[in-house]
């Protein structure tokens, strides 16, 4: 027994141990004055490294907090009365509008405010500001539509025509920025003040239809695997997901340009409203968001800039392809104070189950 | 006052603890709970119906409500009856290769959740070994067969094996041979033997994990959300977007409430039988359990066909996992080994990425604080609550049942929306921003499962060792520590492990909680699956998973392995002295007799040490 106990003890001492000694950064980090704290859902693959060390040379000391978008969110609106981050980029406008809403962000106008167009962002104050362009698409396999005018063109195609129906992929859970930017596309179609939550039934009819019709996702397979696969042939996409898709999985798949357009998503970076090192915020926005950051932001991970002044250095090809699509007119302001009611509606009448 | 209650403020030890757990109760589990229930049901102060009246409405709400009901009942039933036999098959019948058979079925306790499920899916989906190898025999078979209700029941009662290898087995440790022997003697069938005498002893421990699986069928996840299909979707995922949902949260605590309310109906119920009934055969000179040998040959072929049959279904699937993560996504996706080559890139990208072993580490502190903290509460509270019963324990009991009544997503916002402001109960200091609040929240979440197995390891001590150590005038704190504590460590040490390994990739209370600069793994494993970039994402999961496959695997060593040695000499010394032909000795939960074994020794010492 004394042996038992001497293992148990053991065991916990060397583990604490271990956990003590894994946390060099007691004693820095964001107690540090001058350390930001910064959220964003657009930090991986590097990215986030990346903009560490250059940030570093400009004399900025990050801390960066990896989130999908909706933690990012959940956490910024939790944390209102005593926030931890200083400064959050990578959410699109609707998540701004409602983070905005809920006063979580401080007012702010970077240096190079009138670099951008300032009706990407907060239409209507001073609270979050665009940075990056990005479409959300309708893709599908090219193998599977070889001839012209075979692909489906516009949403709609994939539920009302015969030869789509079971053959596109629908999300089977509505938490993802793409997939409700998807919806905010389809729902903004039939927007009526007097229809449910600002939708006419003729909307509420097409997302009951293109569920009804749609494949299941299937969680932690990638559409792309499934095209690869044969399950489906189409499904949604931003445009950085789908050059890095069709190497990874070997296909060859074509966006849909509808008349009506793409919803574009602008990712925006905004002050969070009572940080303790506004100053120091402030200095960061002015240059993350600025025209020579950008830029190379753009030329390492293949995106579309909103600062004006980047274009000239930025990558051409990504720049070429996002303005490439036509920008759906979508009131984000509208979408945003009802998007919950929306999924929350769809999740309950409308998904497959 | 009644006499149990009085006889408990007698004691300054528990008053003392009493009030510190009243404390701890109030703070972290009632009053942030109460303060997001409120938030979430009248955030403008008049209560609301509203989300009752959606979920009514929805007959996708309602469908999913009752899937998770129909599984968890179906469950208990599954689990209970493998985890039944693959116990009696490792510890109660002679079965060749017992100790190999016990490994393959432990693989349960360092794997699960949706790597799991995929593990599964390589054998029995679409593109499965399994799947593939029927299409040759029956080629009009439908490639997706396996989903459904049978494929998550199938899938869950597999992996759902786990409490019953660990608990189950310690129990029957306990049983005494002379028992048996008796029976035998008395001309009682094999199977007699094992209805009248075993299973009634392992009763207790046969409550405790039967409310583990319920609560895992409620809970269920990974499974249905992958096999289940159109048909059979369960309550949790909505649970989950809906707590993710500012405007739903309404929604997701209502369900969650209503599962909760389930699941202490299900505890009032077991404490009720549980309390009814005696269920020790232990003897105050206990002989170690014999292995018993199927006569019937017949019989006996069956049950080593079974057992190894079920040795390679669950082998396979992790064995597999191991195999995938030196693979790409596109591999994985078409589960075909022979298409793309082995590469060690995956491992090299996790271990040389600069912040990839940050994650580990801060989770591994966690878990081992977690682990620590909540068994040194609960080994002296459970004690209590076991030894008096009286309105105030039951209440207790009851209160710190309450993390299993809300999901962890809800504690959390509980919390942080809680102490984000500086509030009287902590002193007016604010909470957020700090690494104590995530351990907080973990070591709230671990009480139920610790409290639940620390009192049915209480509950299987005769009360007879006690009285003759008291008879022996042995104190209370002195008898505590030289006769129950070394009766209950096996079962606390297992607890320990799994409460350990449970936490190392917990994600939904770390996304709200984590401090922002010690993130754990679980959300590491998040971003990389998120799959909005580069990375080949799916095989990172695998990797990162065979990594957590480790961690387990060396923290169920430290608890059981580094015992098997002593164990084993402590065991051949025991049955050498009454019999040559001892019982073969565990590899894996060996704790378990090597904790037994000095139980009469023990006692005897007691009032001389």
């Amino acid at each position: 027994m004394r042996r038992t106990l001497t293992a148990a003890v053991a065991t916990l001492l060397t583990a604490t141990l271990a956990a003590g000694c894994g946390s060099p950064s007691g004693g820095s980090g964001s107690d540090d004055p001058e350390t930001l704290v910064v959220y964003s859902n657009s930090v991986s693959d590097g990215r986030g490294d990346w903009l560490k060390k250059e940030a570093g040379k400009a004399g900025h000391s990050l801390q960066v907090v990896d989130l999908g978008g909706g933690d990012v969110q959940n956490r910024l609106l939790a944390e209102k009365a005593n926030p931890v981050a200083d400064v959050t980029f990578g959410l699109n406008n609707v998540y701004f509008e409602k983070l905005k809403e809920a006063e979580v962000l401080g007012a702010y106008t970077p240096a190079w405010a009138d670099q951008v167009d300032a009706a990407l962002g907060d239409a209507t104050g001073k609270r979050f500001w665009p940075i990056v362009r990005e479409p959300v698409m309708l893709v599908h396999d090219k193998a599977a539509y070889p001839e012209k005018g075979q692909a489906p063109a516009d949403w709609p195609d994939l539920w009302t025509k015969e030869e789509f129906r079971k053959k596109y992929e629908v999300p089977t859970e509505l938490g993802g920025a793409t997939t409700q930017m998807v919806l905010s596309g389809i729902l903004s179609r039939h927007r009526d003040d007097q229809g449910d939550l600002g939708v006419g039934q003729a909307g509420w009819d097409a997302v009951e239809s293109y569920f009804e019709h749609g494949v299941p996702s299937v969680t932690n397979t990638d559409l792309y695997a499934r095209m690869a696969d044969g399950k489906v042939t189409a499904g949604q996409m931003w445009l950085s997901g789908k050059a890095t898709r069709e190497e990874q999985y070997k296909i060859r798949t074509e966006a849909v340009r509808p008349e009506t357009g793409v919803p574009m998503v602008v990712q925006q970076i905004g002050l969070v409203n009572g940080t303790k090192k506004a100053g120091a915020a402030k200095k960061f926005i002015d240059w993350f968001g600025g025209a020579e950051v950008q830029a190379a932001w753009s030329r390492e991970f293949h995106t579309a800039p909103a600062n004006k002044g980047a274009l000239a250095k930025a990558d051409a090809g990504a720049v070429e392809e996002t303005d490439s699509f036509t920008e759906q007119d979508i009131d984000w302001t509208f979408v945003a104070a009802r998007l919950d009611r929306w999924t929350e509606k769809i999740e309950l009448e409308y998904l497959p189950n | 006052m009644s006499r149990s209650l009085r006889a408990m403020l007698r004691s300054p030890l528990v008053v003392v603890t009493g009030v510190a757990l009243l404390w701890f109760v109030f703070t972290f589990m009632i009053y942030p709970n109460a303060v997001m229930l409120k938030e979430v049901f009248a955030p403008q102060g008049a209560f609301s119906t509203r989300a009752f009246e959606k979920l009514t409405a929805s007959e996708r709400a309602m469908d999913s409500l009752r899937n998770s009901f129909v599984l968890a009942a179906v469950l208990t039933v599954t689990v209970n009856v493998l985890g039944v036999f693959i116990v009696l098959v490792t510890r109660y019948f002679t079965v060749r290769g017992a100790r190999l058979l016990r490994l393959g079925y432990a693989t349960t306790l360092v794997y699960g959740g949706v790597v799991a499920v995929s593990g599964y899916t390589f054998v029995y989906g679409e593109n499965g070994f399994v799947t593939r190898l029927l299409l040759q025999v029956f080629p009009g078979l439908d490639p997706a067969w396996f989903s459904g209700m049978l494929a998550v029941v199938v899938v869950m009662t597999l992996t759902g094996t786990g409490y019953h290898m660990l608990f189950l087995s310690s129990a029957l440790a306990r049983i005494d041979h002379q028992t048996i022997e008796a029976a035998q003697q008395l001309g009682a069938s094999p199977w007699r033997v094992l209805r009248t005498i075993v299973l009634p002893v392992l009763k207790p421990t046969l409550f405790a994990v039967t409310v583990l699986t319920f609560l895992g069928g409620l809970a269920a996840f990974a499974a249905p959300q992958v096999l289940g299909g159109r048909e059979f979707q369960t309550i949790t995922p909505m649970i989950l977007t809906f707590s993710g949902n500012p405007g739903s949260r309404d929604l997701a605590a209502t369900l969650a409430l209503v599962l909760g309310l389930a699941t202490l109906l299900l505890l009032a119920v077991l404490n009720r039988l549980q309390a009814g009934g005696t269920y020790f055969s232990v003897s105050k000179v206990p002989t170690a359990l014999k292995k018993q040998r199927i006569g019937h040959p017949v019989a006996n072929g069956a049950v080593h066909l079974a057992a190894y049959a079920l040795f390679l279904v669950y082998l396979i699937p992790p064995l597999l996992i191991v195999v995938f993560s030196f693979t790409d996504a596109a591999t994985i996706a078409s589960g075909d080994l022979g298409a793309g080559g082995f590469t060690l890139d995956n491992y090299r990208r996790v271990l040389t990425d600069a912040a990839a072993y940050r994650p580990f580490v801060v989770s591994v502190g966690y878990a081992a604080v977690t682990a620590a903290v909540v068994i040194a509460m609960m080994l002296f509270v459970a004690r209590v609550l076991q030894k008096f019963v009286n309105a105030v324990t039951i209440t207790v009991e009851y209160l710190l049942h309450i993390p299993w009544v809300l999901p962890s997503t809800l504690t959390a916002l509980g919390l942080i929306i809680t102490y984000s402001v500086p509030r009287l109960p902590v002193g007016e200091t604010v909470l957020t921003g700090t690494v104590g609040l995530l351990a907080v929240a973990y070591i709230t979440a671990k009480i139920p499962f610790t409290l639940r197995m620390l009192k049915a390891a209480y509950a299987s001590i005769p009360a007879s060792l006690e009285e003759a150590a008291t008879l022996l005038g042995a104190g209370t704190l002195h008898t505590y520590r030289r006769v129950l504590l070394p009766l209950v460590l096996p079962a606390a040490a297992a607890v320990s492990a799994l409460n350990f390994t449970g936490l190392l990739d917990d994600y939904d209370t770390a996304v709200f909680l984590a401090h922002p600069l010690h993130q754990p793994l679980g959300i590491a494993i998040q971003n990389a699956t998120r799959g909005e970039g580069a990375s080949d994402a799916t095989a990172l999961t695998f990797v990162y998973t065979v990594l957590l496959m480790a961690i387990s695997t060396l923290a169920m060593w430290f608890v059981y392995g580094r015992n098997s040695g002593t164990g084993e000499r402590r065991s051949r010394l025991r049955t050498r002295g009454r019999t040559r032909t001892g019982p073969p000795v565990a590899v894996l939960p060996d704790t378990v007799t090597a904790g037994t074994a000095p139980t009469a020794r023990t006692t005897q010492t007691a009032p001389t040490g």
